[in-house]
């Protein structure tokens, strides 16, 4: 009975009730059961039940000064009645009539509701406490009801309460406010329930570890973890099993670990390792191992809904989300503290690490623009909403989101501190970013811009203008008189009519970020030859990835205005090009900004545009040259090229000249590579903002202003509504990697022993609330979490003592006494066996075929084809190549669209967070590995190793089949039946059952 | 663990029905609810205990028992991609034909989807007066209207969104956002299937082309993905179904049956560990699928009167042709039902080359046009769908539901000659087993821009199709991160008015 008040009929597990699905709902009885008598309390539930009374009324005192000097005339009320007044009969009714309909469990307005006593006398956001018990003349609600706040009379709707109905409620305050059979409803869920108490590290039982725990005795009794566990499984009389054989455990450890089998080496190395602490070296190979990162951060991304591309129909692609991928990876490998893991994905702009806060963005996003305002509201909602949730689930083991409409069912979030939360995020937009420049580049570039400087120098006299007139328009020479420095609506750029088929528009820097155009007009008399609509095709260097509004397509689309342009994707420079259906006699270009002149930025100021009539002969018609310079500052990607002319030299001359040119350009494209910032998919960074409650969660109905802040559970953070946007997330990061914040540490344990062992001590992963589960082994969970933040928060510890406990070593073998009780394996009896996901069914086909290629990160590889209309369809592809034979973490991840062979291997899709993965066994399952030309091909090729490397002996060929797939030696039977298989089928029909068969796939 | 107060198990009430009590008058019912503790109500909250289905692991499509008797076995469902017009179609509405051309009153500076509004526009198509109720319904769909005593129409639809994505999503799963499972998913999951060689659910999309919102439609979402819809049509097979060609047949079997030997006595050095029998069965099942799925999607048997009446023998210009290959996932949804498969979802429309309605239902800006291609290829082999159905005595246990993500404006936009989207107000109909015939439930403003009689919420809709399922679609319900999760969120009534 260890946490009784905070159990109070809800949460807990039983057999027939596995996920501990609240019992409270369990039947609807027709007859409300209205008494709660204190018999039916404990001790314990008594004494907390004092406790909280006494808080309330230290609340009530404090705040009674307050509430007095706000009083009222007083002297109107009708008094107090006199006899003694019963809550159940006479106040409950008054209260259903006049009161429930707007403050009970539909709806709770001003945040006040009287269906729970401590809630009533608490009050609302306004005129709190609603009750001071023994003083109904200065309550709250006394006032409201009996009309004297002006316009603030309740019930706001219906009759006003009867001066008797005032007589009896003022009674009825005044003999304390008390209602002795519901007065218990409500207790204090901070305090009452198991999760969101402090972490202190119990006592490790003292048990002798059973016979059965077999040769690692010593070990199991000095891990604390095997204590626990041994402790209690003796409550239910079980015993733990034997240490599993040493095959199964290096099998087990790869698997768990790396995702992966050992190599016929590595089981032979570990297997005849006679020293001692054989295994606990093992570990410590494996955790330094690359695989490990690529393995685990395959389910940190489950959890943070990590994909590659938008979700929604148009799913367009995030081309450098991938840096997000190899940035968790390479946090698994370098064992960051788990505090420093989480402040640097929801701020890490503020550490240095601004990949970090792809996390932020990591989730799908609607890019579908509109201009109707609700639309616009609801998408922005949905992605607010998308980040304050993953940020409850992931680190705090807390379904935040079910608090944007309505206060939590279940757990102490109120609908405000919901939107607190948000306020947290609000400054937070979808988008890729710049990341800084790596140390060091500057000097690079330094010397490299003054040896670019002594070149230029050097050329000086060929430069085009220094010594000739070409006549080329647009340039400085050929000028006269200036135009007009570039306008942000509107550019017309004549020249005399030519023969064009081909017009580019070339950018050579822009007044910041990459350039935006969102027209390009060809003018062919009063005919614009541009448009789409007239066959003109639109190629470009790149376009900003992710936007619809900013698509090619909006190039000549006719449509005018920041909402249909194109945005390159190159900061400050790119170019786009149009080919007309038919050479056109063209006379002028028209091009723009904002035509609607709301936007003023990204507008090229130094430009080129030519035409051709054959590709690759392009004739300059225009360009900036001769225009005045725009008086704003200009973000210069390259800087202007000058052209240099060397006819007209000597022979000696112009070989020098040409050379130095040589020696310029290759200068400056090392330049460029270098100058260029690398971009990630993590989210851009504006002002906060107001963020206001919304009524129900419906954007369109905004409520009062909220300031940024977090919830009541634990210190809860308070912040300024002036509180810069970096500032919230650094504030919120903190909070939650404090080594006080109750929740953070027991969720990631629980994550890190789901994955360890196939299960959480918590079965809700995400739900440490109390509609969760309760933990199995609650002293344990505690344990270990107090281990890991007094041991700097480091995982690869944590990993490495579950690992070298007893319990993980043991045997996996079922037994049926220990099944009889314990069906799930939930205590530990034996290690749980199970089968592999999807990513580790495919990387281990490749390794045991010898077709993996293990070159780690960097952009994805494809695993669909990719249609990238308006809307982004991508087909599964049917055939693979070495293209496809990296581990399946570094293949593009598209939301909706699945892998057509692993994906119907419950891999999800990261549309929502996947805490736990469902294990399903299906038909289509089975049609994809035994029919796929995928599987046939990694069949074809696992026989040409087996030839290679065992000879054409073929029982050779089945003794190194079965020690590369399954790490063993076939027995004679298995040895024979096979050998009589590859008799009559061939060696690549055994590899293709070897691929299918269960033993391939499973955890041992 | 002993429960100390039992007397908390104090009943909980769904919010809907609260509020019809609140209506009447609170009663004693709210007292249930002043002794609730602080918000256990809403939520996944039904006020009776979750029915979550048992699912054998080496079994998933088994037949499962619904939570009551139920009127239909099997659902197909008709999946009009696009956003198909209802006032083009089967909601008629005079005063929209008498202020043609006049601005919709109160709405003149409304902005949807695309942006401004014209004037109000009659449809093009005239409404005439069907079968023995005499339901109005457009030259558009002739073969439909001819049915009309036959469905059981619902003019009073609302959705919460006017972008397809989300709109998908919303009509095929219960959620604007992605990820959640989809309604046959949610079937499924509690009835299994009465046929153990086909899968349970399966999704037919266009030969043009998958939907807007794609695989969505049929998801598994949280649900196990043995419950996602398996996707094939008349054109495509179900991906690697067939025994790949390289390989021999009696290789294959061979294979086969060397694997199933594997397994066993792998299995058998684990006994009673049921993953490891699942996994055997699933290879088991798939053989029997690989021999009768391409059987059920081979038409050549079907007679020559059968082709013609549904236009699948039909072709020599775009539009036959296209008929003809809805035409034939129209039967291969029939020969599905026939077999038992509990749940079939038929799309007309896709999302492809040549953008917005040209292959599906979105005519934003030639409505004529478009629309003048769409319903023909929709009409004629939907109702012989039906009709060959009903003679087959298919109609007595199977729910045919048709719909769409959204309705459409009855104001052509500004510039254009197509209408907008309109989530505010639409239609969809059932026919077949447990509702009403010849029937028209609730109904929209005058001029059908908004549902305003006997408002059908999606939740409502999906409330109906599970509870002639025989499931309480608040009883249904799966454990997912939190929350015990209904296809209806904490919503849906079922709409009774339409039950037979």
């Amino acid at each position: 009975m260890g946490a009784a008040a905070g159990n109070v009929g809800v949460g807990w597990k039983s057999k027939d009730n596995p996920a501990g699905f609240p019992r409270i709902f369990a039947k609807l009885d027709p007859v409300p059961r209205l008494m709660l008598t204190s018999s039916s309390m404990t001790t314990d539930l008594r004494s907390r039940i004092a406790i909280w009374i006494l808080s309330v009324v230290a609340v009530v005192t404090s705040s009674a000064a307050a509430a007095i000097a706000a009083t009222p005339d007083t002297s109107t009320l009708p008094p107090a009645a006199t006899r003694p007044v019963d809550f159940t009969r006479e106040i409950r009714p008054i209260l259903e009539r006049s009161c429930l309909s707007c403050h009970g469990p539909e709806k709770q307005k001003g945040g006040f509701r009287v269906d729970s006593l401590p809630a009533l006398i608490r009050g609302g956001e306004t005129h709190a406490p609603a009750i001071l018990p023994g003083n109904s003349a200065n309550s709250a609600i006394i006032h409201l009801v009996a009309g004297l706040i002006p316009d603030s009379r309740m019930p706001a709707k219906g009759d006003p309460l009867s001066s008797a109905e005032i007589s009896t409620l003022r009674a009825w305050i005044d003999q304390g406010a008390k209602a002795p059979d519901v007065a218990q409803v409500e207790e204090d869920p901070i305090r009452s329930h198991w999760a969101f108490r402090p972490v202190q590290a119990p006592a490790v039982p003292a048990v002798s570890v059973p016979a059965g725990a077999g040769a690692n005795r010593t070990a199991a009794a000095s891990n604390p973890i095997d204590a626990f566990v041994a402790s209690r499984l003796m409550q239910d009389r079980l015993t733990p099993s034997p240490e599993a054989d040493r095959v199964t455990l290096i099998r087990r450890l790869y698997f768990v670990m790396l995702g992966m089998p050992p190599s016929p080496e590595e089981v032979a190395a570990f297997v005849s390792d006679r020293k001692p602490l054989a295994f606990e070296r093992l570990v410590d190979r494996v955790l330094d191992d690359p695989r490990y990162g690529e393995r685990w951060a395959r389910h940190w991304l489950d959890i943070v809904r990590f994909a590659e591309s938008n979700g929604f129909e148009t799913n367009r692609e995030r081309l450098n989300a991938w840096r997000f991928r190899d940035y968790v990876i390479a946090a698994f490998n370098s064992d960051k503290p788990f505090d420093r893991f989480v402040r640097e994905q929801i701020a890490g702009d503020a550490l240095g690490v601004d990949v970090g806060t792809g996390f932020l963005v990591g989730g799908p996003v609607d890019i579908v623009g509109s201009p109707d305002p609700t639309l616009t509201l609801q998408q922005r909602a949905d992605e607010l909403d998308d980040m304050v949730s993953t940020t409850g689930t992931a680190f705090l083991g807390l379904t935040l989101g079910c608090a944007r409409c309505h206060s939590h069912k279940f757990d102490p979030i109120s609908h405000r501190e919901y939107y607190s939360m948000v306020a947290l995020f609000s400054g937070v937009r979808h988008g890729e970013r710049a990341l800084p420049l790596p140390a060091g580049r500057d000097a690079e570039l330094k010397r490299i811009d003054s040896e670019m400087a002594g070149l230029e120098r050097q050329l000086a006299r060929f430069k085009e203008g220094a010594n000739q007139t070409n006549g080329i328009p647009g340039s400085a020479a050929a000028a006269t008189t200036l135009r007009p420095a570039v306008d942000f609506a509107i550019n017309r750029e004549e020249f005399p009519a030519t023969e064009a088929r081909w017009i580019r528009f070339t950018v050579l820097a822009t007044t910041g970020s990459q350039p935006c155009l969102d027209e390009l007009e060809v003018w062919s008399g009063n005919v614009n030859v541009a448009l789409a609509s007239r066959g003109t095709r639109a190629t470009a260097s790149g376009t900003l990835p992710g936007f619809a509004a900013h698509a090619l397509e909006h190039i000549n689309d006719g449509k005018y205005g920041n909402n249909f342009s194109w945005i390159s994707s190159e900061s400050g420079g790119g170019w786009v090009q149009l080919e007309l259906a038919k050479p056109e006699r063209i006379e002028r270009v028209v091009w723009g900004r904002d035509r609607e002149g709301a936007y003023r930025d990204r507008l090229p100021t130094d430009y080129r545009i030519e035409v051709a009539t054959r590709t690759n002969e392009w004739r300059l018609v225009a360009s900036s040259a001769d225009r005045e310079p725009l008086k704003t500052p200009v973000a210069k990607a390259k800087s202007k090229v000058p052209v240099y002319r060397f006819e007209g030299w000597s022979k000696a001359e112009a070989g020098e000249g040409r050379a130095a040119l040589a020696s310029l350009e290759s200068l400056r494209k090392q330049r460029d590579v270098l100058a260029k910032s690398e971009m990630v998919y993590a989210g851009n960074f504006g002002s906060p903002g107001v963020t206001h409650r919304l009524h129900r969660g419906d954007p369109m109905s905004k409520r009062e202003p909220v300031a940024p802040g977090t919830l009541a559970i634990f210190r809860p953070l308070n912040l300024s509504t002036n509180a810069s946007e970096q500032e919230r997330r650094v504030a919120l990061a903190d909070w939650i990697a404090s080594p006080d914040n109750p929740l953070t540490a027991r969720v990631i344990v629980n994550r890190i022993w789901q994955h360890q062992f196939g299960s959480g001590l918590v079965t809700t992963p995400n739900d440490f609330g109390r509609n969760g589960a309760k933990p199995t082994h609650p002293e344990l969970l505690d344990w270990l979490a107090s281990d890991l933040v007094s041991h700097g928060w480091s995982l690869k510890r944590l990993q490495r003592q579950i690992l070298i406990s007893a319990t993980w070593r043991q045997s996996s073998r079922p037994r049926p006494d220990a099944l009889r009780v314990d069906a799930g394996s939930r205590l530990l009896w034996r290690f749980p066996p199970r089968r592999l996901e999807a990513e580790g069914i495919r990387d281990t086909m490749l390794a045991v075929s010898g077709n993996l290629d293990r070159t780690a990160g960097g952009p994805a590889f494809y695993l669909h084809e990719v249609d990238r209309e308006n809307v982004y369809h991508y087909q599964p592809k049917e055939r693979f190549g070495p293209a496809e034979s990296r581990r399946m973490i570094y293949a593009f991840k598209v939301r909706m669209e699945q892998d057509g062979i692993f994906g119907a291997f419950d891999c999800p899709d990261g549309s929502l967070v996947t805490p736990k993965r469902s294990v399903s066994t299906t038909p289509l399952q089975a049609l994809n590995l035994f029919n796929s030309q995928f599987v046939l091909d990694e069949a074809e090729q696992f026989a040409s190793r087996l030839r290679r490397e065992a000879g054409g002996k073929v029982s050779a060929q089945i003794r190194r089949g079965w020690v590369l797939a399954y790490n063993r030696e076939p027995d004679r039977r298995e040895a024979s039946d096979a050998a009589a298989f590859v008799a009559s089928q061939g060696l690549p029909a055994l590899c293709r059952a070897v691929l299918n068969s269960s033993e391939f796939v499973f955890i041992p | 663990m002993s429960n100390p107060m039992p007397a908390l198990g104090s009943p909980m009430l769904n919010r809907r029905r609260f509020l019809g009590d609140a209506g009447i008058g609170l009663g004693s019912i709210a007292l249930a609810h002043l002794l609730s503790r602080q918000g256990l109500l809403g939520a996944t909250v039904s006020g009776l205990e979750p029915l979550r289905p048992a699912i054998e692991p080496g079994r998933p499509y088994a037949p499962r028992k619904s939570h009551f008797d139920p009127k239909a076995k099997n659902v197909l469902m008709i999946f009009c991609s696009g956003a198909c017009s209802h006032l083009d179609t089967f909601d008629y509405k005079p005063e929209l034909i008498r202020r043609h051309g006049m601005p919709m009153p109160g709405q003149e500076k409304l902005i949807t989807f695309q942006g401004e509004q014209g004037a109000l526009t009659r449809s093009p198509w005239e409404f005439k007066p069907r079968g023995k109720s005499g339901k109005m319904i457009s030259e558009l769909v002739p073969h439909l209207g001819a049915l009309a005593d036959e469905m059981c129409f619902i003019h009073s639809m609302q959705g919460k969104t006017n972008t397809h994505g989300p709109g998908e999503n919303y009509m095929s799963t219960g959620n604007t956002l992605d990820g959640f499972p989809s309604l046959g998913a949610w079937a499924t999951y509690a009835l299994g299937s009465s046929d153990q060689s086909l899968p349970a659910y399966v999704a037919i999309p266009d030969h043009r082309g998958k939907p807007q919102n794609s695989v969505n439609n049929w998801a598994p979402g949280f649900l196990p993905a043995a419950f996602q819809g398996t996707e094939f049509n008349a054109t495509r097979p179900i991906r690697n179904l067939s025994r790949p060609g390289s390989i021999a047949s009696d290789r294959d079997s061979a294979t086969r049956g060397f694997l199933q030997r594997l397994n066993e006595q792998h299995a058998a050095r684990f006994p009673g560990d049921s993953e490891l029998a699942a996994r055997i069965a699933s290879y088991e099942l798939a053989a029997r699928m690989q021999l009768t799925v391409p059987e059920v999607a081979d038409l050549s048997n079907e007679p020559a009167h059968i082709l013609k009446l549904y236009g699948a023998d039909e072709g020599g210009s775009k539009i036959l042709e296209t008929r003809a290959a809805y035409a034939r996932n129209c039967i291969l949804a029939r020969r599905l039902v026939e077999k038992g498969v509990r749940f079939v979802q038929v799309f007309n429309g896709a999302y492809q080359t040549g953008g917005e309605g040209v292959s599906n239902w979105d005519g934003h800006k030639d409505l004529l046009g478009q629309y003048s291609v769409h319903g023909p290829v929709l009409d004629k082999p939907t109702a012989a769908l039906l009709i060959d159905l009903k003679q087959r005595g298919l109609l007595e246990n199977t729910l045919v539901v048709w719909c769409t993500e959204f309705g459409r404006m009855p104001t052509f936009q500004k510039g254009s000659k197509g209408r907008d989207h309109n989530p505010s107000g639409f239609t969809t109909w059932m026919a077949g087993a447990g509702v009403k015939k010849g029937f028209s439930h609730g109904s929209t403003d005058e001029f059908g821009y908004k549902a305003v009689e006997n408002i059908v919420t999606v939740h409502d809709f999906h409330a109906t199709i599970l509870h002639l399922l025989g499931l309480d679609h608040e009883r249904l319900t799966y454990y997912h991160n939190g929350l015990e999760r209904r296809l209806t969120d904490v919503d849906g009534q079922v709409v009774k008015n339409v039950l037979a």
